[in-house]
């Protein structure tokens, strides 16, 4: 059955499950016995001082971090839809050569076709209607290279647009965004909840959390709450997170 | 259509005077032949290698050869053309390097600096122990390429390994550029980033050792490099990079083929090849210039 949002809305993608999940590189644990339920639909951000497990927590959901415990996605199982749907990432960067000959069109490509990219967009696939969606349009012949950080981000948003996501999974988006890359991030979460989207956002920006998210945990390297944000952002909570625990992070705070 | 049957064609034609005289000479159309084939898949498959940073790998890859070369004589193959020693030791050299390179806390390029050093000392060592056995003025053709012995044997090796690299560089560009610029987004987009690491060392690395009785050990990596740095000079898009690069490469191989000979200048086509791709280049760098100075 196919689940239903926290907004009452019907949702197409999944929930997601941890349950216990450990994770440790070399000799340092970076999560102990998280244990997290994220519902379909949900805008539901995870909070924390740097070095708390937020980026980790991701790698481990995406398969790329060896863990123990159990991690699992539960696909709604109507609409004649068979296994899973699909799962965006928007990471916080990308590595790459600014010089690189490569336009922002070319970069779309690489990420969302098959043809080889150097023969050209695939214009099926809607490159110019995802960058018109986050405030980049009649930018994709310019140089991927040379666009700001924050132009980069919305291009890195509009990548994850295609094709539509269930799940998207989004690391820091805002932290290169300007004032109008932010309302158009808002835009564009309000249009994926109301499509169903499930929407995992690791976020530092708490007032954002406060305005924009359904749900927020606190992590750092244990779940320290779980909640809705009004209530779990209060003052004592935030300065919880940021300064008791495993490793100290007042100056996160601070900053 | 047979090797015989094509060269017959191309030397009719250069005796008809359509083509440059030189070409009527058989061994000249099969050094021809093989700048043709290799030159456009060095310079797509160079895009890459610049892309991914793996410039130094390639350079590497090709002096490895001249090890796996010393070791095929060794093992009694033909100096003309130790294929299936060249082979299996460049490939050995290069996945050793890569796997090395993801369990070791090291850099790439000090960790291929180690290999590179380790792996000429042998080659070194080796020629020496075969001095006494061979003429070693055979090496010079292997350190700088023999472009006028190319045989329909290595014109078979060139062909299938040209098909066989180009196949799945072109299915696998865009995945291959992706696992480069963030790892963890092309996993996510169902790229087997680890898998596609190896594939590409091995697509460089038997590239690179069918090119080496072309331009020879020392350089044959710089044919992978230096057109699609001039390519990378003064291109806008992505097209312009991959167009270019395969063009300069294509150019440079031809015109290192056959402007010795039609010049009578005596220099190995290895030399002559990379010197045509420099000249390239530094016209990829006048161009950039002047157009930066239009722009300003």
């Amino acid at each position: 059955m196919s689940g239903m949002g926290p907004s009452g809305r019907r949702a197409n993608g999944p929930a997601i499950l941890f349950d216990r999940v450990d994770l440790t590189l070399g000799r340092t644990a970076i999560l102990e016995q998280v244990s997290l339920a994220v519902a379909p639909g949900a805008v539901h951000a995870v909070v924390g001082p740097n070095g708390g497990g937020k980026s980790s927590l991701i790698r481990a959901l995406l398969g790329q971090a060896p863990h123990r415990g159990t991690i699992r996605l539960d696909w709604p199982g109507d609409g004649g839809r068979e296994g899973p749907g699909t799962i965006a990432y928007v990471p916080q960067a990308v590595e790459f050569d600014r010089g690189l000959p490569l336009t922002v069109e070319d970069f779309l490509a690489v990420l969302c076709q098959r043809r080889p990219a150097f023969l050209g967009p695939d214009r099926r696939l809607g490159y110019g209607e995802a960058l018109a969606r986050v405030g980049m349009a009649g930018k994709g012949r310019r140089r991927f290279g040379a666009l700001s950080g924050g132009e980069r981000q919305r291009v890195l948003l509009a990548q994850a647009l295609i094709p539509a996501p269930d799940l998207i999974v989004l690391d820091e988006p805002m932290t290169a965004l300007d004032e109008a890359g932010v309302a158009i991030f808002e835009t564009l979460l309000a249009e994926l909840t109301a499509a169903g989207t499930t929407i995992l956002w690791v976020e530092h920006d708490l007032a954002q959390v406060r305005r924009l998210a359904t749900r927020v945990s606190g992590l750092n390297r244990r779940l320290l709450f779980d909640g809705p944000p009004p209530e779990m952002l209060s003052p004592e909570r935030v300065l919880g997170l940021f300064s008791a625990a495993p490793r100290t992070m007042a100056g996160a705070l601070a900053s | 259509m047979s090797f015989e049957t094509l060269r017959a064609l191309i030397q009719g034609w250069a005796a008809a005077g359509w083509l440059p005289a030189g070409l009527t000479h058989g061994f000249l159309v099969n050094a021809l032949l093989s700048g043709l084939v290799i030159g456009p898949v060095l310079g797509g498959l160079g895009t890459l290698v610049v892309t991914k940073r793996l410039a130094f790998f390639s350079e590497a890859v090709g002096h490895a050869a001249l090890t796996g070369v010393a070791i095929g004589i060794l093992a009694g193959e033909p100096y003309t053309g130790p294929y299936a020693s060249l082979f299996g030791y460049c490939l050995l050299f290069a996945l050793l390097v890569n796997y090395t390179r993801n369990r070791s806390n090291l850099t790439s390029d000090t960790l291929i600096g180690v290999f590179l050093s380790v792996s000429l000392a042998l080659g070194a060592s080796l020629l020496l122990v075969l001095a006494s056995r061979v003429n070693i003025h055979i090496l010079e053709n292997v350190l700088f390429g023999s472009v006028l012995t190319v045989d329909d044997r290595d014109l078979t090796v060139l062909l299938a390994v040209a098909a066989g690299v180009t196949l799945p560089m072109l299915a696998l560009f865009n995945r291959l550029l992706l696992a480069s610029f963030n790892p963890a987004l092309a996993r996510v987009r169902g790229v087997p980033v680890k898998r596609l690491d190896y594939l590409f060392i091995m697509l460089v690395t038997v590239v690179t050792v069918a090119s080496v009785k072309i331009i020879g050990a020392i350089l044959v990596g710089a044919l992978l490099v230096i057109p699609a740095a001039a390519a990378r000079v003064v291109a806008t898009s992505l097209r312009g990079f991959f167009l270019l690069s395969v063009a300069f490469a294509s150019i440079a191989a031809v015109a290192g083929i056959l402007l010795p000979v039609q010049l009578a200048l005596p220099v190995p086509s290895g030399g002559a090849i990379i010197l045509a791709a420099g000249l390239l280049f530094l016209g990829a760098l006048l161009a950039r210039l002047v157009m930066r100075g239009d722009e300003g």
